[in-house]
């Protein structure tokens, strides 16, 4: 197959399908645009090891520098994409550059969410997402300083434990009653809360930042409830929405992102999208789910190429990922929004446990707390949405491997 | 040079069966992959878990925490986040007893 591949955003998504169109043979052109300067890389560890200053940038590389030019793959790092012409079939570059296409792959990802808060324009005040965040947000670390986490949800709860594990002081304001409450709910919210209050966190919930206050640079901020915080610094994690922006006019579907179906295409011929910004139909869950994780850029992104070159093979990954909190091993399964029954398998109080959330008798999703073996065991339960005793479900003696299919019989 | 050292224990895993070791200070994990013992570092490369602590699916061990893949018999990831490899050791069996050189 020839012509000309044009992928928009170099994030692990693009940068996977960028890889694989070469792997699978293509020998077309391919154009991988990306906004950031750097080359595609892994976000995992910016709020994590990256941040506490533990890795190297390099690590963190999806594929050497030279993998690019070895390949044959066209780059144009540092530049947006403004405008896509669907019509003549054309992406617009913010440098003014125009790229003819033949098949196009959306990959944009999300952008930080802005809350229009009163001061949020201070100086000191951040939000993570690139690289050039976390770098920011590093050279405000040093032991003894303060900081402000607003939001308590993944991104949130791993600065608060980076910057504790860094000597920051840190003080957290969440509008929920527990971390992670709308993902996670109340019960495993509380789990996660204590591991945080165990490190000398201040824990502030159902409250909201009302302003940030200072004269340049941030100094404190005050909350609805009355709350006033002095801090040297804040990071604001409040949620990622979908860039779509260039889109307009090209008739490509958007809601809550670039809406395809299982195969990745969206329903403009040859435009397909993968990663973050996708509002993907999931052959397992059976609605459209879109997910901002790191295992689903990595797998999508592949899986969309393969589609681009006539694989014709639905994604069918169940969405998995971990956040990992101090020295406490977080890890999600599944995809659910809302459930009837949460089965807890071990223990909330030693902090070693999988929780499985419940609906309609079937397990859409499980997290688990430092049981990482039982949570990888739980995807077939997922996959195949049978139906569990609950009592199997709790019996730590169980293998949860024997649930299901024909291992369930024996 | 490396001399064998005998790993009280392992010898009885069974088929499927994978445990960590203190062999000489070091936390190695040995598998029993149909009958063939292999020992790697238990430490995984990415962030330090246990392998062992994992699950072993044929050649393949799998980090609880993050998800790496390793191939016991070379010790070279399958599926990251890890990117570099786990260190193997030769086995062999004496008199019954499990025996690793390193």
């Amino acid at each position: 197959m020839s012509g000309t591949f044009v992928i928009v955003g170099a994030g692990l998504a693009g940068g996977g399908a960028a890889a694989t169109l070469r792997q699978e043979g293509f020998d077309g052109r391919v154009v991988l645009i990306g906004a950031e300067p750097q080359p595609p890389y892994e976000r995992p560890p910016l709020s994590k090891e990256y941040l506490r200053g533990e890795s190297p940038f390099e690590q963190a590389l999806f594929q050497p520098l030279d993998f690019y030019g070895e390949n044959g793959i066209d780059t144009r790092f540092g530049v947006r994409v403004t405008r896509v012409d669907a019509v003549d079939k054309v992406v617009e570059l913010d440098d003014g550059e125009r790229v003819s296409y033949d098949a196009l792959f959306i990959a944009t990802g999300g952008r930080n969410r802005r809350i229009p808060i009163p001061g949020i324009d201070l100086e000191g005040i951040y939000g993570l997402r690139t690289v050039a965040d976390s770098d920011r947000i590093r050279a405000e670390i040093s032991p003894g300083r303060k900081a402000v986490v607003v939001g308590m949800g993944f991104i949130g709860s791993e600065v608060a434990a980076s910057l504790r594990q860094s000597g920051v002081e840190v003080a957290v304001v969440d509008r929920n009653t527990v971390p992670l409450r709308r993902v996670l709910g109340e019960e495993v919210g509380r789990v996660v809360e204590e591991i945080h209050r165990d490190h000398g966190t201040e824990l502030i919930f159902e409250d909201k930042v009302a302003a940030f206050e200072g004269a340049e640079r941030v100094e404190r901020i005050t909350t609805q409830r009355g709350h006033r915080i002095e801090c040297d610094f804040v990071v604001v994690g409040l949620g990622v929405e979908p860039v779509t922006d260039m889109l307009a006019g090209t008739g490509v579907e958007i809601d809550n992102g670039v809406v395809v179906d299982e195969y990745c295409r969206t329903g403009v011929e040859g435009i397909y999208a993968a990663g973050d910004v996708a509002n993907h139909y999931h052959p397992v869950f059976k609605r459209h789910i879109r997910v901002e994780h790191w295992q689903n850029a990595l797998k999508q992104g592949p899986a969309a190429a393969r589609n681009m070159l006539g694989e014709n093979e639905p994604y069918d990954e169940i969405p998995w990922f971990w956040s990992d909190q101090y020295e406490h091993n977080l890890q999600y399964v599944g995809f659910h929004t809302e459930w009837d029954e949460l089965v807890v398998r071990g223990s909330t109080e030693e902090r070693s446990f999988v929780a499985f959330y419940r609906k309609d008798g079937r397990v859409l999703a499980a997290v688990a707390i430092n049981r990482g073996r039982d949570l990888r065991r739980s995807i077939p339960l997922i996959k195949t949405q049978e139906e569990i005793a609950t009592v199997k479900l709790c019996d730590l003696d169980v293998d949860l491997r024997t649930l299901t299919g024909a291992a369930s019989l024996r | 040079m490396a001399e064998f050292a005998a790993v009280s224990g392992a010898g009885d895993l069974g088929e499927g069966e994978m445990r960590a070791f203190d062999v000489r200070g070091t936390k190695i994990a040995v598998a029993n992959v149909g009958g063939a013992f292999h020992a790697f570092d238990d430490t995984c490369t990415h962030m330090a878990c246990s392998l062992a602590e994992g699950d072993l699916e044929e050649t393949t061990v799998i980090c609880p925490c993050h998800g790496s893949e390793f191939d016991v018999t070379s010790g070279a990831v399958l599926q990251g986040p890890a990117r570099e490899p786990v260190e193997t050791y030769e086995t062999r069996v004496e008199g019954g007893n499990l025996e690793i050189k390193g």
